[in-house]
């Protein structure tokens, strides 16, 4: 009997136990909760407190235009992916990928981020005050600054008259004799009204004396494949040409420069775009029209009190050689 | 009443021959992708060489010579993985065992479908939130950049959890009434009993939802592509918040440019994720094994 009363009494203490738990875990889960929202504003404060006393400490050595930019912190070098058009182009510029006789190094520094889209470099560049990044001169907005390469401003005007360096050509390919409807598109893109578009978008035309363009009256299908960067571009011109000559239409595919080129040169797209120069043997086989000159540009966080870089340093960023702002200034 | 049986016959048979297509249609898309990738991907590891392929740690598809080691990007996956596992099995087992044995009804009304709605997320929205919220979190709280190996983690911790926690909390209500009867019987408390009773026999269902998370974590791609920063490091720079190049990553940044054996090395890498997949669902299998001996 004993027993029995005592295992009723247990019983009865597990249920008010239960009851307890349940609101324990309760409590638990909201402490946790909150101790976590907590634990991310501490830490943040507790990051710009040391911050702020080094400023003050220091006052002379950094910049009073940036009161929070410590400049002693390791730069954050952004690059593209191996196979973009602007980083094959960018890298040759600033002598980042080396020609060594037979062999062709990118040295690019180890740990650089690597990002397969303008858009999040653009974004990563933007988020750390400590970033370095280069886009097309088309894409700069106010997210981010271009800062002047060997102290040129990197605009349209800059680029055309050839002070601005960091520059490559935008292409269309054909493949052999080009049908009637092809050259006459390819002639209006090199038209006055097609370089307006052109500089519209803050690429520099190339064509030297453009002349009028009149409809012509055609119709058809031109099929056109290629490079990510020269297509907000040739969607502006397909745009302008379809209102000239509304019987014609337009496939497109944007899928990259190798990729239109192949596309080209096997025959399965009328037109190829391409954001670098051909390689030989693809230029033996192709016809080769500059669209436009893209600059590019070398973009680095608003918050940075540098704005103008050497392309001796551009490299040594690059390539590792100097790994903060301190050195650079 | 024949012709009435006749008719409901035929219509099995049609049915049958339905059900039967639907069942193919998967063992062709398997057999189908099996076969792209084999027919692919190994050709391409015989020019690079097995062992240049995989024991190399230098990727450098547009140098000449070019060079395609991903060993890197293995052990990458393998940390990022690791790291999701870390954060995220501990946080959804006790989630699941609250859900199913201490939470409150009202409050697994809100609980339950947000665990849901976790799941339906898509991954490019976890991808802009890592680079958005938790990269400057990272890059304030811990330095670095930002773009690492721990952010990727967080993210892919975050993102196993619903695998982690729908599938533990099933096994762990599947437990046997009679088993939390009888540890209560022999006067356990409900946390012993539920520790340790009801968890080690739902282990095998937990388990489960580990490999699963694993295989969600080692195959995920457009989240990581925006956290991890994609730098390849050779072995002896990996660190937790240095950026690291999954393999997923690498095929992703670098198809849509590729060409030639650059391409070919792409799918290759594929063969390789193929390979970690098979290897995780044979674990499952044996576990499934064990269990049904059991």
């Amino acid at each position: 009997m004993d027993k029995i009363n005592n295992l009723n009494y247990e019983f009865k203490g597990e249920t008010i136990k239960m009851k307890k738990t349940k609101k324990l875990v309760g409590i638990i889960t909201l402490v946790l909760m909150l101790s976590f929202v907590l634990m991310g504003c501490t830490q943040t404060d507790n990051k710009e407190t040391p911050n702020n006393t080094e400023n003050q400490n220091t006052p002379n050595n950094t910049n009073t235009e940036a009161p929070n930019f410590d400049s002693k912190k390791d730069i954050t070098v952004v690059a593209r992916d191996s196979a973009s058009g602007t980083r094959g182009a960018f890298h040759e510029i600033m002598k980042i990928k080396v020609k060594e006789g037979d062999t062709e190094v990118d040295k690019l520094v180890v740990g650089a981020l690597e990002f397969d889209g303008t858009d999040k470099v653009i974004t990563a560049v933007e988020g750390d005050k400590y970033a370095i990044g280069y886009i097309s001169l088309g894409s700069v907005s106010n997210r981010i600054t271009a800062a002047k390469v060997d102290g040129v401003e990197p605009t349209v005007a800059n680029v055309i008259s050839g002070d601005y360096t960091v520059s490559r050509p935008f292409l269309l390919v054909t493949k052999g004799e080009e049908s009637e409807l092809v050259k006459d598109f390819i002639e209006f893109t090199q038209s006055k009204q097609g370089q307006d578009i052109t500089n519209e978008m803050k690429f520099v035309g190339a064509a030297e004396s453009p002349a009028e363009y009149a409809a012509s009256g055609l119709s058809g299908t031109i099929k056109v494949a290629g490079s990510t960067s020269v297509t907000p571009l040739m969607e502006k011109l397909q745009e302008a040409y379809t209102a000239l000559n509304p019987g014609v239409t337009f496939e497109m595919q944007s899928n990259g420069s190798s990729q239109g080129i192949k596309a080209a040169m096997d025959g399965s797209y009328d037109i190829g775009m391409s954001s670098r120069e051909l390689k030989d043997e693809e230029a033996s086989e192709l016809n080769r029209h500059v669209l436009a000159i893209d600059g590019i540009a070398v973009i680095i966080n608003n918050e940075n009190p540098v704005n103008d870089l050497s392309s001796e340093n551009i490299t040594d960023i690059y390539t590792g050689e100097k790994t903060t702002w301190a050195e650079v200034q | 009443m024949i012709t009435n049986n006749r008719q409901s016959k035929s219509n099995e048979t049609l049915m049958q021959a339905v059900f039967f297509m639907s069942a193919l249609i998967s063992v062709i898309a398997v057999l189908a992708i099996c076969l792209f990738l084999l027919m692919r991907g190994i050709p391409a590891i015989g020019e690079i060489g097995f062992l240049d392929f995989i024991f190399s740690e230098k990727w450098g598809p547009t140098n000449t010579p070019a060079s395609y080691g991903i060993l890197s990007m293995i052990v990458g996956s393998i940390y990022v993985t690791a790291g999701a596992i870390v954060i995220g099995v501990p946080i959804g087992l006790l989630c699941a065992i609250f859900l199913a044995e201490f939470c409150p009804e009202r409050l697994y009304k809100i609980v339950k479908p947000a665990v849901n709605l976790l799941a339906g997320i898509p991954s490019i929205i976890f991808g802009f939130f890592g680079m958005e919220i938790i990269v400057p979190f990272v890059r304030e709280a811990y330095g670095g950049n930002g773009f690492s190996i721990m952010s990727s983690s967080i993210i892919l911790g975050i993102m196993i959890l619903p695998t982690i926690i729908s599938i533990s909390e099933s096994s762990i209500r599947a437990v046997p009434e009679s088993y939390k009867e009888g540890s209560y019987g022999v006067g356990a408390t409900k946390e012993e009993t539920v520790f340790k009773v009801v968890v080690p026999a739902a282990k095998s269902g937990i388990f489960t939802s580990i490999i699963l998370g694993i295989g969600r974590a080692i195959g995920e791609t457009m989240a990581v592509v925006m956290v991890a920063g994609n730098a390849v490091m050779p072995l002896s720079k990996i660190k937790l918040l240095k950026p690291i190049r999954t393999l997923t990553t690498n095929i992703v940044m670098e198809m849509s440019y590729a060409s030639g054996l650059h391409e070919e090395s792409l799918i290759a890498t594929g063969v390789v994720l193929f390979v970690f997949i098979i290897i995780l669902n044979t674990a499952l299998s044996l576990i499934k094994a064990r269990t049904n001996r059991n």
